[in-house]
């Protein structure tokens, strides 16, 4: 578990398509409004799957340099 | 972005290409906030039933078996073909999580205010 200073994070390794968003959101739903998830995903298919799963689901991608996404849940 | 998604399957271990694909798609669309049900017909109703994916793993995917739960666990919903389901004579009274035996006017009901759908 993460300390209260760290963002929570998830390495999803090379896990993709519908297993990777719905452990995704599973992850995120739980948090705050507003927190700041740090999220590995090595897929080659995540720098289109993010973003979309993002613009449907209202989270915000605040960055993506993939492998790494940076999500801000929703709510704030 | 709220809406609703389809995903027809009339596969079951006679394709297990097809129906895993099925259900990481439904998967991908219950976790992306639409009100998702997969719609199981023809061959496909063998899924419903409690066991009968189990042990159809396709490399490079989740067992089938966890896909479905999964889907379950995340709010998406299995419409079972009653005729497809009867003609076969399976057992009503072993269903998996989440399926439930239907007709079509509950399909088309669920389809008729605008869905789009993929099929497999």
């Amino acid at each position: 578990m993460p300390s209260e200073t760290e963002e929570p994070d998830w390495d999803a390794g090379a896990m993709g398509c519908g297993d990777l968003v719905l452990g995704l959101r599973a992850r995120l739903l739980p948090l705050a409004p507003g927190t700041m998830f740090r999220l590995r995903a090595t897929d080659p298919a995540a720098p289109e799957d993010i973003p979309a799963w993002c613009r449907m689901t209202g989270h915000a991608l605040a960055s993506a340099n993939h492998p790494v996404y940076i999500i801000r849940r929703k709510g704030a | 972005m709220p809406g609703k998604f389809c995903v027809s399957l009339t596969c079951a271990t006679d394709s297990p290409d097809k129906a895993t694909v099925a259900f990481v798609v439904a998967n991908a669309a219950v976790a992306s906030d639409q009100e998702t049900v997969v719609f199981l017909s023809t061959e496909g109703v063998r899924l419903a039933v409690r066991g009968a994916a189990d042990g159809v793993a396709e490399e490079g995917f989740s067992p089938l078996k966890d896909l479905m739960a999964n889907f379950a666990a995340a709010g998406g919903k299995i419409y079972v073909c009653s005729p497809c389901f009867k003609k076969r004579k399976l057992d009503d009274t072993a269903l998996v999580t989440g399926a439930v035996i239907v007709g079509g006017a509950k399909l088309v009901e669920f389809m008729s205010t605008g869905c789009p759908s993929v099929s497999y």
